[in-house]
């Protein structure tokens, strides 16, 4: 799917929930829900899992359109906030631990390099995302990572890694500065 | 790095560990009611999770199950919560349609003296779907009003054509009810003249008589045109 061609219809389809609109509801799972399925599966590994938290996002997306403002975020910003929140929620309720494989492991799988058709979707945010985490030092990057893409906690980060708690804090917080100041001042390269 | 990030105010930590899902139990919790009760912090959230969603591109996209859209379906509850504004309100169009519509023709006589005038420069759009012009509009941006002229549209037996103004956000605003046999004009809401900028794109849906009962589009979108500096 391309993100950006899609954008406004998504955001379009998204504008006339709030009116009851269900042809609308159902435009924004034809545009969006590979991507956002792909998201709750990474972070629950389980696609029955996965799939109950796509249909509360969608119940969550016709309920909630109208507080989507388009001048703050962009569509698949808030929907896919929404889609890791939820299957955050479930990881952390399930008290299951997940992905939580040897961190030598971690850093093979997750540093692989995106495919290429991911690639050419990404656009200008997401290769200034990349120059940006590329500036970061790896044991910062793969804790991101664990973070973003398996919605590991502080302490399974921790553990993952084989540091202290407050180690862990000190690294997370050092790298998410650090890809802010990049983001804000890094020309796009 | 380090000394930087310490000089950042607690709530911009918080917002980005809550963003990036790491915290946990009542940390989460706290985060979450900060998120629903307090905009400012709402708003740092956002932002952090606009710097990472690009990362959700290596993502690869699995299809549900096809029930998965059957379960939503019928799981939603009749209709969301509506918020309805003065913009949104019907009876302010309807009347709005009807003031404007009796002035239409002198108005856009006057636009077309106005063209001449230097400064600000009108703005134009050839309102186009199926391959012909449905309506031309012009805007007077210094008037803060909007000339649609029908073209080659067909009226409808039942539907009325409405007249939508998309800015740079994507989010339909309403402006108008339109006429296949005449000029309209229609001033432009204050609240949506900055929008009304060269770029935006104003739109035409089908839409029962009276207009959209929601202040959203709710019928089809017949044509679509975007506006540029004449």
């Amino acid at each position: 799917m391309d993100i950006d061609a899609n954008r406004s219809l998504i955001a379009a389809a998204l504008a006339r929930i709030p009116g009851g609109d269900r042809a609308a509801l159902q435009t924004v799972y034809r545009l969006t829900s590979a991507k956002l399925f792909g998201v709750a599966l990474r972070i629950l590994g389980e696609r029955s899992e996965a799939e109950d938290v796509l249909q509360e996002v969608f119940v969550t997306i016709w309920r909630k359109a109208g507080d989507f403002d388009a001048g703050r975020a962009s569509p698949m910003t808030w929907l896919i906030a929404i889609t890791r929140n939820r299957a955050i929620d479930r990881l952390r309720a399930s008290k299951r631990s997940r992905r939580m494989d040897p961190i030598d492991d971690a850093v093979e799988i997750a540093d692989s390099a995106p495919l290429a058709d991911d690639a050419m979707e990404m656009g200008e945010d997401n290769a200034r995302l990349h120059g940006c985490l590329d500036g970061l030092a790896g044991d910062e990057r793969t804790a991101l990572r664990g973070a973003f893409f398996d919605g590991n906690t502080y302490e399974d980060l921790a553990q993952r890694a084989s540091v202290p708690l407050g180690t862990m804090k000190s690294r997370i917080r050092r790298a998410m500065m650090k890809l802010k100041i990049c983001l804000e001042t890094e020309p796009t390269t | 790095m380090s000394d930087a990030f310490d000089q950042l105010p607690d709530d911009e930590v918080t917002a980005a560990e809550f963003a990036l899902g790491v915290l946990a139990g009542a940390e989460r919790s706290a985060a979450q009611s900060r998120v629903a009760r307090e905009p400012a912090f709402a708003a740092m959230v956002v932002a952090w999770e606009e710097r990472l969603s690009p990362w959700a591109a290596e993502i690869a996209e699995v299809a549900p199950s096809p029930a998965v859209w059957d379960r939503i379906a019928s799981a939603l509850p009749a209709s969301p919560t509506q918020k309805q504004g003065l913009w949104q309100s019907l009876a302010f169009w309807r009347g709005l349609t009807l003031a404007t519509g009796a002035l239409a023709a002198a108005c856009v006589g006057a636009l077309i003296y106005l063209g001449n005038a230097p400064q600000p420069a009108p703005l134009f759009a050839a309102i186009d779907g199926g391959g012909h012009h449905h309506f031309v509009a012009t805007v007077d941006t210094a008037r803060g009003s909007i000339a649609v002229v029908p073209a080659a549209f067909a009226a409808d037996a039942t539907r009325v054509p409405e007249l939508w103004l998309i800015p740079a956000d994507g989010k339909p605003r309403p402006l108008g009810i339109l006429r296949a046999d005449r000029a309209v004009t229609i001033t432009i809401p204050p609240a949506l003249v900055p929008h009304a900028t060269s770029n935006a794109v104003l739109a035409v849906s089908l839409e029962p008589q009276g207009g959209s009962p929601t202040g959203q589009p709710t019928g089809p979108v017949i044509a679509t045109g975007k506006l540029t500096l004449l």
